[in-house]
């Protein structure tokens, strides 16, 4: 457990060093901070630039409170994703590629806990960051258009979260079996893309599945309840996350180290 | 009692074979070398004597004593170490030296020690990033001694170092034999003779030659006539293949080493040589060889 700590601050070490702990964080806040700003501001700025005739205007509803959190959920599922598998596509290639990961695993450190303890990085930075950047989403929609219950934005905020590790576990899982980068992200975002797609298509067939709990969280965020299934979706993203995370644990420590001389 | 054994010991890619068979014996309290040409099998052997990757045959076996993961006995410094660009020396060291199972204070002190022995300690809050080739080095083998380990292996310790380099991780490495085992790779014949007591010759994943080094040199030494010049020999010594006492022999600019079947002849007739004469001979001696001859021969087949 000393170990694993030790392996897991190497990682925060790391990525404050080399500022990820800046600009992801950022580019949630940013984003968390648009998605209100500019609902409340959408019919001024549509006017300043007078395209729309008067009585259209009117007809351009300000949108909930709730709906903007789930507008802004939105943006991090596609902007935020995407930065988080850039960011991390090469959580092991690097290592490994650059021949560090060597020098670390021919000492006495276990495969397992190397492993984890990047799993465990890269998902604190995901979540911390989601926190910020919803935190200012929540702040604003309140100051701006109408506040939401505190308990219906923490539960929802905790069912997105969890499928965010699901996809940070993708990450880490196809990081394990391929040493291209660009294969890591494709896979991830593809895999995430079709996921969420099918649950939209047909939500009955897929109400298992981790691409339910945005739509979960929306409606938390609205009536502080989830939708149908909600708990047998959570159970199945924790099952899916713990399985993965042991196959990509397997699949590293039966991979060889070295597997080029120089 | 050895340190490792290691019995019949192959690794396949695909369809080449890089290491064939091959048996070690590693003692423990002893600078052992493994010597080849480039693509001999060395780091792959090593690789496998760390674990770092699975033998497709034979086995190895530690000494009784040492039990468990044998990563805990042993330090290794691969051909070619990388390290975090961003971390200091200093952080390097201790972040290797808990991940060992130190304590942050044991590991600070390791630190200071090591940085001390490789000649490190003004540059350990640099940037590794900005270290040199050679310090890398140093670095490299600092963090193998980390957890104090039994056996230090050394992929290619001097290979990418200029002389000045080469001479201090020597020194170094002869500092080390006193208290801990050594096992280290080169293609350098004359890194083997001045630090190892024991040599494995490889080529071609095969262990052609084994031997201890007084043992090998007294077998294996041919006489040998040093000669230095002040004009270039270049054109004179290649008549000097013909001659029936004619061995071997290596030109660099003005130095003429000459490998001899029968001393006394060779140096009869070189003596009496007239070209040699008017190429201002500096030196002329006669020596006993160093184990190159023997190398080349293994290395050339
Ligand atoms: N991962 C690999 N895949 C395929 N072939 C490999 C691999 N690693 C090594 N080989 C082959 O095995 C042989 C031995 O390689 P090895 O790196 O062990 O040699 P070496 O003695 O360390 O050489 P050098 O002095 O150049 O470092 C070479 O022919 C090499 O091409
Ligand atoms: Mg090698």
């Amino acid at each position: 457990m000393r170990q694993w700590f030790i392996l897991f601050k190497k990682e925060c070490l790391e990525s404050v060093r080399n500022f990820k702990w800046l600009w992801i964080p950022i580019v949630f806040i940013l984003f968390g901070i648009m998605q209100p700003v500019t609902s409340y501001y959408l019919p001024q700025i549509l006017e300043s630039f007078g395209g729309l005739p008067e009585e259209a205007l009117f007809d351009i509803p300000v949108p909930s409170g709730p709906q903007i959190l789930a507008e802004t959920l939105g943006q991090f599922s596609q902007i935020g994703y995407l930065v988080l598998v850039l960011a991390f596509m090469g959580v092991i290639a690097e290592e490994k590629n650059s021949g560090t990961q060597l020098m670390i695993l021919v000492k006495p450190v276990s495969y397992g806990a190397y492993l984890t303890a990047k799993w465990a990085h890269m998902s604190l930075l995901a979540v911390t960051s989601f926190i910020l950047g919803f935190s200012f989403a929540v702040y604003y929609t309140h100051v701006l258009i109408e506040s939401v219950p505190a308990a219906h934005v923490i539960k929802g905020a905790v069912v997105y979260i969890l499928g965010m590790l699901f996809v940070m576990t993708l990450i880490l899982l196809f990081s394990t079996l391929f040493n291209s980068r660009a294969a890591v992200a494709f896979l991830t975002l593809g895999l995430t893309i079709v996921v969420s797609l099918l649950s939209s298509l047909m939500p009955n067939t897929m109400r298992w599945s981790p691409g339910m709990l945005s739509s979960h969280a929306y409606s938390i965020f609205g009536t502080g309840e989830g939708g149908e299934a909600m708990w047998l979706s959570i159970a199945c993203t924790l099952l899916i996350i713990s399985v993965m995370v042991g196959i990509a644990v397997y699949i590293f420590r039966n991979k060889e180290t070295a597997s080029h001389s120089s | 009692m050895n340190l490792i054994t290691a019995e019949s010991l192959t690794r396949a890619f695909q369809s080449t074979v890089a290491v064939d068979g091959i048996n070690l014996s590693i003692k423990e309290g002893v600078c052992t070398a493994l010597l080849g040409p480039n693509g001999a099998g060395k780091t792959t052997t090593l690789n496998m004597l760390t674990g770092l990757i699975k033998p497709t045959g034979g086995s190895i076996a530690f000494d009784e004593r040492y039990h468990g993961d044998r990563r805990q006995y042993i330090g290794y410094l691969p051909q070619f170490p990388k390290f975090y660009g961003w971390m200091s020396g200093q952080e390097y060291l201790m972040y290797t030296g808990q991940l060992c199972g130190l304590t942050k204070k044991a590991a600070n002190e390791r630190a200071e020690e090591l940085l001390t022995l490789v000649d490190l300690a003004e540059a350990k809050r640099k940037r590794i990033g900005g270290y040199s080739g050679g310090m890398k080095q140093r670095l490299g083998i600092a963090q193998a001694l980390v957890n104090n380990p039994k056996l230090v292996i050394l992929d290619e310790p001097v290979s990418a170092l200029d002389p000045i380099g080469r001479r201090e991780v020597l020194e170094l490495m002869k500092k080390l034999k006193k208290t801990t085992s050594i096992l280290f790779s080169t293609h350098v014949l004359h890194d083997a003779e001045e630090v190892s007591d024991d040599i494995f010759i490889m080529n071609r994943g095969k262990v052609v030659i084994e031997g201890g080094l007084a043992e090998l040199q007294t077998k294996y030494q041919k006489p040998t006539i040093y000669i230095e010049t002040e004009e270039e020999p270049d054109i004179w010594c290649r008549a000097l293949k013909k001659k029936e006492w004619f061995r071997h022999m290596h030109l660099d600019k003005k130095q003429l080493t000459i490998t001899v079947e029968n001393i006394n002849t060779a140096r009869e007739e070189l003596l009496a040589d007239a070209t040699l004469h008017k190429l201002k001979p500096l030196r002329f001696e006669v020596v006993r060889t160093t184990l190159e001859d023997l190398f080349m021969e293994v290395a050339k087949k």
